[in-house]
């Protein structure tokens, strides 16, 4: 049990390093050009780990770091600021792996005085981190390990500790057995779902961390943030998309996405599937809705709370999880994607890189590729909830056909000689937005620095017409090309920002007071240009680790079934022009056509130079 | 030959061709449901005229009504979706300046109703908007 210090000072960034093996604390305060320049969340996180992000690093091994950091909005009573990040290298990319949760823990963490937790090593047993208001204790945890899952281990965690208001994340089976794609789950199902950080923590046999805090969230301007915060919050509450968002959850713009082609059918094979629209945020709303959920402060509340029959109140699935185990699955009955959320939740398991895994074995399996004897007699066919559910069972379990499974859609494929067909980018597997319905998205698949994800622009949003003319970014055709090229770049740099604040990217706050906000939390003295910049840096500190990671311009593509048309819906006959949209992104990008590495003129524009140099940030 | 906007006359140009057009017929053959437009003032147009209402009764993919109402001599319909917003950005709409998605998910179009039914409706809706489109609007200069 060791003690760590606080601190409530001007505008500092304060780091817990915890060595899970010998248990050792140290305390690190982050002031100065690094913390203005970061600001906190996933660009500090990239900042903190820069130089151990190395290729030969195994991001299974003790050495290797992980990150749980929180942002300088955080906790505070701004709009949609109740989320962190957890990053590191990714076990399922081995390039830069990071990952965005909302619920009340990373509020939690801020109160305890810790804005990033920076973990490394292995502890020889399974353990549980406390953080205890100053106090840091590592709890055995051999009687979770292996029994309890993901919200059983949170129930059995508080009981343990007595402790009223400790808010635990956690992983599940899955990250027990150190799955590519196993998540940290928090509160009530709140999931960091991407790149497998839930694998990380389970490589150090850390089954959960536990976190509870009494400290006031630092503000530089307390009275000027409250007034600011009231004010937008107002506004938020008669946003249209917080609107939706509240009445029918994160799928309230499933039929608005199918009707221009964005949402993905049957692996992203067909255009049309009959029957989508009774999964829908509206019709969820109108069925089997039992109440909202909100992560810390926010007035937005998309979180669903669902009952079926008489059954018990449940998380109801999110638009990424009903889109991945339904249409992408040819599954459109509502009940059964609950049953399939629930179950990849409590096994922590990511549901949109299952569901493109279980996607893919099903097209090969159509295709002829994979046979029944292969599969141990299931019989993979489209719309099959009860076979996916046995899958889901198996994958967690590494057994029989899931053993297959369990390592995700590239790998899988691979096993069948056949790399190309798994839809992915630097191992990643495709969110659900169709970049043949939004060629936006082409080129945010493309470019991530986290590989085919949604969160690092959810530029589909732009593509139906949430545009921030106030920092650019207008509208453009859907189905455009270069022209929409600075837009993307501007969204990406403006999403970065938001992971470093840590603020909800569904939360539709114009920049300007974003701006505010900022101002009045850090004290210091920002315009909506210096944001984007801020952004722009973090991004482009992400794109040197994957180069140095040699995930560069080689892996900025996707593989050749999303080159073909789909033959009907809203997306029938066309495909993004990626090359050339690639083309004019390196160049607004400063980043070389050869290597996509950033030129030197950029690093210089973005203070980014002392890195160039070695790959060292010292 | 275009139509002063807004007036009446352009509201049943509008009517008469939304009823003629077979595309909006097919498409809007489910929706259920009038509307009144309320329109604030702007800079375009003489501030004291506004602001006004449009309603347009939109059934089974016709309209069976449409009148402009002086809010300030008579109550507004209880519609079932009521839209605001300036003579200005109304006018970007109907031109094809301002996409009309994006006119709602930015706030320069406010939009009360049955959501439900609008987000089922989507096709609809921007069907509609089509269709003010082909109805032309007089020069004011």
């Amino acid at each position: 049990m060791m003690r760590y210090e606080s601190s409530t000072e001007g505008y500092c960034y304060r780091v817990l390093h915890v060595d899970l093996e010998t248990g050792q604390v140290r305390d690190e305060k982050i002031k100065g050009p690094a913390a203005a320049g970061f600001l906190g969340g996933a660009g500090m996180a990239a900042h903190l780990i820069y130089d151990e992000l190395v290729p030969d690093l195994d991001p299974l091994s003790p050495e290797a770091p992980l990150v749980i950091a929180t942002g300088p909005l955080t906790g505070t009573t701004g709009p949609a600021v109740g989320r962190y990040v957890i990053c590191a290298k990714s076990p399922a990319t081995w390039a830069w792996g990071e990952a965005n949760v909302g619920g009340l823990f990373g509020p939690e963490l801020r109160a305890a005085g810790i804005d990033a937790l920076v973990l490394r090593g292995r502890s020889p047993q399974p353990v549980y981190l406390c953080l205890l208001n100053g106090v840091v204790e590592l709890r055995p945890a051999n009687q979770l390990w292996g029994h309890s899952d993901t919200y059983e281990t949170q129930d059995l965690i508080k009981e343990d500790l007595k402790k009223p208001g400790v808010k635990v994340a956690c992983i599940g089976r899955a990250g027990e057995a150190q799955l590519p794609f196993a998540i940290v789950l928090c509160d009530h199902g709140r999931v960091a779902g991407r790149t497998g950080m839930g694998a990380v923590m389970g490589s150090k046999n850390l089954k959960a961390i536990a976190v509870l805090g009494d400290q006031p969230i630092p503000l530089a301007g307390p009275e000027r943030f409250s007034l600011l915060r009231a004010r937008i919050n107002r506004e938020l509450r008669q946003d249209l998309v917080s609107e939706g968002l509240r009445d029918f959850g994160t799928s309230s713009g499933l039929d608005i996405f199918d009707y221009f082609g964005m949402l993905p059918k049957k692996y992203f094979r067909e255009g049309v599937l009959d029957g989508v629209e009774a999964i829908s945020g509206a019709s969820m709303a109108e069925t089997i809705l039992s109440g909202v959920s909100t992560c810390h402060g926010c007035v937005i509340a998309c979180g669903r709370k669902v009952r079926i029959n008489e059954g018990p109140e449940r998380k109801g699935p999110e638009y990424e999880t009903k889109i991945g185990f339904g249409p992408n699955l040819g599954i459109t009955d509502l009940k059964a994607l609950v049953e399939l959320g629930d179950l990849c939740d409590r096994y922590g398991m990511d549901t949109i890189s299952l569901s493109n895994t279980i996607g893919l074995a099903i097209a090969l399996y159509e295709d002829g590729m994979i046979s029944g004897a292969q599969t141990g007699g299931l019989q993979l066919e489209w719309g099959d909830a009860e076979v996916v559910a046995q899958l889901v069972h198996q994958t967690a379990a590494k057994a029989g056909f899931g053993e297959l499974l369990s390592q995700g859609a590239l790998w899988l494929a691979g096993h069948f000689g056949v790399p190309d067909r798994a839809l992915q980018v630097r191992g990643l597997e495709l969110a659900y937005h169709d970049p043949r319905g939004a060629s936006g998205m082409a080129l945010v698949y493309a470019t991530s620095p986290r590989g085919a994800c949604h969160n690092q622009s959810p530029y589909y949003l732009v593509e139906i017409g949430q545009t921030r003319e106030e920092i650019g970014i207008g509208m453009h055709p859907r189905q455009g090309g270069e022209e929409k090229v600075l837009n993307v770049v501007r969204h990406q740099d403006w999403t970065t920002l938001q992971n470093s604040l840590v603020m909800c990217i569904f939360a539709n706050v114009p920049a300007g007071e974003v701006c505010e906000l900022l101002t009045a939390a850090t004290g210091y003295d920002l315009t909506t240009a210096d944001l984007m910049r801020i952004g722009e840096r973090s991004f482009t500190l992400k794109r040197m680790i994957n180069v140095r990671l040699g995930r560069g311009v080689d892996d900025d593509t996707y593989p050749e079934p999303l080159f073909e048309p789909l033959a009907e819906g809203g997306a029938a006959g066309y495909v993004p022009p990626l090359e050339n949209m690639l083309r004019v992104y390196y160049k607004k990008r400063g980043w070389s056509l050869e290597t996509g590495m950033p030129d030197e003129s950029t690093l210089q524009h973005l203070g980014l130079a002392s890195y160039s140099h070695n790959h060292s940030k010292s | 030959m275009g139509y002063p906007f807004p007036s009446e006359a352009w509201l049943n140009a509008l009517k008469d061709t939304l009823n003629r057009d077979e595309r909006y017929a097919e498409i809007a053959k489910n929706w259920e449901g009038d509307m009144t437009v309320i329109i604030e003032p702007g800079e375009r147009g003489d501030p004291e005229s506004f602001p006004i209402a449009k309603y347009m009764d939109l059934w089974h993919g016709k309209c069976r009504s449409a009148r402009v109402i002086d809010p300030s001599s008579e109550d507004l319909p209880d519609a079932a979706f009521t839209l605001r917003a300036t003579i200005d950005n109304i006018y970007k709409i109907f031109t094809g300046d301002l996409d009309p998605m994006q006119a709602m998910l930015t706030r320069r179009l406010r939009v009360e109703g049955n959501m439900a039914h609008m987000l089922r409706n989507v096709p609809t809706v921007l069907e509609f908007v089509r269709c003010t489109r082909l109805v032309e609007i007089e020069d004011e200069h």
